[in-house]
C-alpha cells in the first residue's frame, strides 16, 4: 500500500537529518574537531545524543512486536538495553574520559602495551558495528516498503546513500545535533500515538485478556492474508469471505466450523465483533496467562525459560559497555565527572522510552490482534495508529511512528558508520580527513551491499548477535583493564579470541537452524550465559599465567584511569 | 604493582586529552611522583581507587540482584507470574516500567557518592603537599 503521508515523514526526517549535520560542518575544521567534535559538548546534549544513536530499530520496532508475539517477557530486552547505562557509568564513563583514549582499540593498545591486541580491536569493532548495521538496514527496507509498497531494496539504499554522505561531509559535530534532535524525535513520535490510543481510542478492559483465553476481535476486524495460511478456529464462527478458503472460492457469508482450514494467498477473512481471533500454523497465539509470563520464550516456547531469561538479562546488561560506537561518544565529555553526568542522564532518558514499546505491546494485544493472523507483530507500532483509528488521524499518527523508525534507522547507522570508519582509517589508511572520509563511503558501499542480502534474518537475531558479542569480548576487557592490574595482552587476547569467536559461533550455528529445542536452544540461542564467564575466565587464567608481561607502567596506567582530573600525572601516561 | 619504569623510545599515537598535560596546581608535585616518594601520598591514592570500586559495587550489586530476583521468583512461585494488580499484570507493571525508577535513582546516587568521595580525597591529597 502507498501511504503518502508516510512517504513526506520520512522525506522530512532525512532532510532535517542532513541539513542538521550540515549546519555542524561549519563548526568543525581541524581533523581532530572532526572525530571528536573538539571534546565540548555540554551533558545535557551528549545524553541526548547518545540515547538517540542508541535507540534503533530493535528499540523502536522490535520490542513491542516480540512483546506482543511472545508476551511480556521479551520486555527484558528493554530493560537490559537500559540497565547497561549503569554498568557503564559506575564502572567505565568516568576511567574511560580520565585515560583519554577514545576508541576501545585505542584503551586496548595504551592500557597494555600492545599493538596486536589493538588489531585484534580494531576486528571486533568491525565486526559488532557490521552485525549492529545490518538490521538498521532493514528495517529501513521493511519500513520504506510499507509506506511506498515498493520493492526491499530502496530503502535500503536510501539509508546507505544519506548516512555515508551526512557521514563523509559532516564528521562528528553535525552527528551530535543531528543525534539529540533524533532522540526527542523518537521519543515523540512513539509516545503521542501510544498516548493518544491509550486514552481516545475504545478498546477493551485490560482484564479482557485473563485467563486462558486467546485475543478477541472487539470489533468487525478485516484480515488480508499476504501468504497462504493454516488458520484453526476455536468456536465455529460466521465470517465474510472474500478468496478461497479450504479450496472453495468464496464471495459472501460463511459460517466456518472449529477446526483447520487452508486460506490461499491475498484472501480477506472479516470477523464479526467478539469472534476468537484464530490460530495459525506459523505461529501459536499465547493465552492470556502465557502471555503475562516475565521470562522469555524462544521459538514461541518456553525451554529452560530461567536460562534464557538470565542470558538475554546478561547480554544486554553486560552488551551495552561493549558497543564501539556508544564507548566513542565519552570522549565528548569535558572530563571524568561529566561523563558520569551524561552517563546518569542517558539511563533517565533511556527509560522515559522504553516505557512505550511496552505500551503498544498490550495495545497491540488488545486492538490488532489480527497481526498474530497474518504473521506481521513486528510492524505493530507502524500499523497499529492506522489499524486502531480511522481516518486523517490514523494516518497521521502512522506518518509520525514511520518517521521514528526512520530516525531511528539514520542515528544508529550514523553512530555505526563513524566507528567504523575511524576504526579503518586510523588502523589501515592513516589519519586525517581525506582517508576518515575515504573510508566512510568505503564502510557505506559494504555495508549497502550486504544490507541488500540479510531481508530473511530477523532484526532482533542481528542486534542479539551484536549485544551477545560485545559482552562476550570487549566487557571484560573494558571491566579487568579498568579495575585490574594484573591484565596482560595474552590474557586480553586470548579472552577476545575466545569469548568473541564461541558467541559469534553458537549464533551462526542458530541462524542455519542448529539447535532447536532443549538446552542447546538456549545455549545457542542466548550464548552470552556462557561466553561471557568464558571471556572473564580466560582472560583471567592466561594472565596469571603470563604475570610477567603485566606492563611495568601499570601503576601510572590505573592512576591515569582513576585520578580525578584535579589531581596531575607527571606527564603523558598513555603513550610510552 | 612495581616501580614506574617508563620504556624509552616507543612513539605510538594514541589521540589522548590535552588537558591531562596541564597542571591544575601548579607548584605541587604530580601524583605519581608522589606514588613512588611518599607513602602517605601511595597509601592514599591507594585508598582512593579502592573506594571507587567500592562505590561502583554498592551500586552494581544491588542492580543485578533485582534483575535476577524476579525471574528467580516468577519460576520459584508461577502465581506471581499470574497476578494482577487492579486489573494490569504485575509483569507490566514491572517490566514496563517499575522496574526503571529504581535502576535510575541508583545511578544518580552513585553520581552524587563518588563525586562527594573524590573531593574529599583531592582535598586530603592537597592538605598534605
Amino acid at each position: 500500500m502507498t501511504e503518502p503521508a508516510s512517504i513526506v515523514a520520512v522525506v522530512a526526517v532525512t532532510v532535517a537529518t542532513v541539513v542538521i549535520g550540515a549546519r555542524g560542518v561549519r563548526v568543525s575544521r581541524t581533523p581532530e574537531d572532526f572525530l571528536v567534535a573538539a571534546r565540548r559538548v555540554p551533558p545535557t546534549l551528549n545524553a541526548s545524543a547518545i540515547s538517540g544513536e542508541y535507540l534503533s530499530a530493535a528499540s523502536f520496532l522490535g520490542i513491542a512486536g516480540l512483546a506482543m508475539l511472545d508476551g511480556l517477557g521479551a520486555l527484558w530486552y528493554a530493560v537490559g538495553y537500559a540497565a547497561g547505562y549503569l554498568v557503564l557509568l559506575a564502572a567505565v564513563a568516568a576511567p574511560l574520559r580520565r585515560f583519554g583514549a577514545y576508541t576501545i582499540p585505542d584503551f586496548a593498545e595504551g592500557r597494555l602495551n600492545s599493538p596486536i591486541l589493538r588489531r585484534a580491536g580494531t576486528v571486533m569493532v568491525l565486526v559488532i558495528c557490521g552485525f549492529y548495521l545490518l538490521p538498521q538496514l532493514k528495517g529501513a527496507g521493511l519500513t520504506l516498503q510499507e509506506a511506498l509498497g515498493g520493492s526491499y531494496w530502496v530503502g535500503v539504499v536510501v539509508l546507505g546513500v544519506v548516512v555515508t554522505g551526512v557521514i563523509s561531509s559532516g564528521g562528528m559535530k553535525g552527528i551530535t545535533f543531528v543525534q539529540a534532535f533524533q532522540y526527542w524525535l523518537k521519543l515523540t513520535a512513539i509516545a503521542v500515538p501510544a498516548l493518544v490510543l491509550l486514552m481516545v481510542v475504545h478498546h477493551p478492559p485490560l482484564t479482557s485478556i485473563e485467563g486462558t483465553t486467546t485475543p478477541t476481535f472487539h470489533r468487525i476486524t478485516k484480515v488480508e492474508f499476504p501468504d497462504a495460511e493454516f488458520v484453526t478456529l476455536a468456536t465455529p464462527t460466521t465470517v465474510r469471505v472474500d478468496g478461497v478458503i479450504g479450496g472453495v472460492s468464496h464471495d459472501g457469508v460463511v459460517t466456518l466450523d472449529a477446526t483447520d482450514y487452508r486460506v490461499s494467498a491475498h484472501s480477506v477473512l472479516t470477523f464479526p465483533a467478539g469472534s476468537r481471533v484464530p490460530t495459525v500454523t506459523s505461529g501459536a497465539v499465547l493465552t492470556a496467562s502465557q502471555w503475562e509470563s516475565p521470562l522469555v520464550r524462544l521459538n514461541g516456547k518456553l525451554i529452560h525459560p530461567l536460562a534464557a531469561t538470565y542470558g538475554i538479562v546478561l547480554a544486554t546488561f553486560l552488551g551495552a559497555i561493549g558497543l564501539p560506537h556508544i564507548l566513542v561518544r565519552f570522549y565528548t565529555n569535558r572530563d571524568g565527572p561529566a561523563a558520569r553526568k551524561t552517563t546518569a542522564l542517558v539511563l533517565l532518558l533511556l527509560a522515559c522510552f522504553y516505557v512505550f514499546p511496552a505500551m503498544f505491546a498490550v495495545l497491540g494485544r488488545l486492538d490488532a490482534p489480527q497481526l498474530y493472523t497474518t504473521g506481521q507483530t513486528d510492524s505493530v507500532v507502524l500499523v497499529l495508529p492506522r489499524l486502531a483509528t480511522f481516518g486523517p488521524w490514523g494516518t497521521l499518527l502512522a506518518a509520525l511512528t514511520a518517521a521514528g523508525a526512520f530516525a531511528a534507522f539514520l542515528s544508529t547507522s550514523s553512530g555505526l558508520m563513524i566507528s567504523m570508519a575511524g576504526a579503518l582509517s586510523h588502523d589501515l589508511l592513516g589519519q586525517g580527513v581525506k582517508a576518515f572520509r575515504l573510508s566512510a563511503v568505503g564502510a557505506g558501499v559494504v555495508a549497502t551491499v550486504l544490507g541488500l542480502l540479510v531481508g530473511g534474518i530477523a532484526i532482533n537475531v542481528l542486534v542479539g548477535w551484536a549485544f551477545a558479542i560485545a559482552a562476550s569480548s570487549f566487557c571484560p576487557l573494558l571491566l579487568l583493564g579498568i579495575w585490574w592490574a594484573g591484565l596482560t595482552w595474552q590474557g586480553a587476547l586470548c579472552g577476545l579470541a575466545l569469548g568473541g569467536g564461541a558467541s559469534s559461533a553458537a549464533v551462526v550455528a542458530t541462524m542455519v537452524g542448529a539447535g532447536r529445542t532443549g538446552w542447546p536452544a538456549v545455549l545457542l540461542g542466548e550464548p552470552a550465559i556462557w561466553t561471557v564467564p568464558l571471556a572473564f575466565i580466560t582472560m583471567i587464567g592466561v594472565s596469571l599465567l603470563t604475570r610477567s608481561s603485566v606492563p611495568p607502567d601499570v601503576t601510572r596506567k590505573l592512576l591515569a584511569l582513576h585520578l580525578p582530573e584535579r589531581i596531575r600525572l607527571s606527564d603523558q601516561v598513555v603513550d610510552g | 604493582m612495581t616501580d614506574v619504569v617508563r620504556p624509552e623510545g616507543v612513539a605510538r599515537e594514541v589521540i589522548r586529552s590535552p588537558e591531562r598535560r596541564v597542571p591544575a596546581v601548579p607548584n605541587s608535585p604530580a601524583a605519581d611522583d608522589l606514588y613512588e616518594q611518599d607513602e602517605y601520598a601511595r597509601t592514599l591514592l591507594r585508598s582512593l581507587i579502592r573506594a571507587q570500586l567500592a562505590v561502583t559495587l554498592s551500586v552494581l550489586i544491588p542492580a543485578a540482584a533485582l534483575l535476577c530476583l524476579y525471574p528467580l521468583l516468577a519460576v520459584l512461585f508461577p502465581a506471581l507470574g499470574r497476578a494482577t494488580v487492579a486489573g494490569v499484570p504485575l509483569t507490566l507493571l514491572v517490566l514496563g516500567g517499575g522496574i526503571y525508577p529504581p535502576l535510575v535513582i541508583l545511578g544518580f546516587w552513585y553520581v552524587r557518592r563518588t563525586e562527594r568521595m573524590e573531593h574529599r580525597f583531592v582535598d586530603l591529597l592537597e592538605s598534605h603537599d
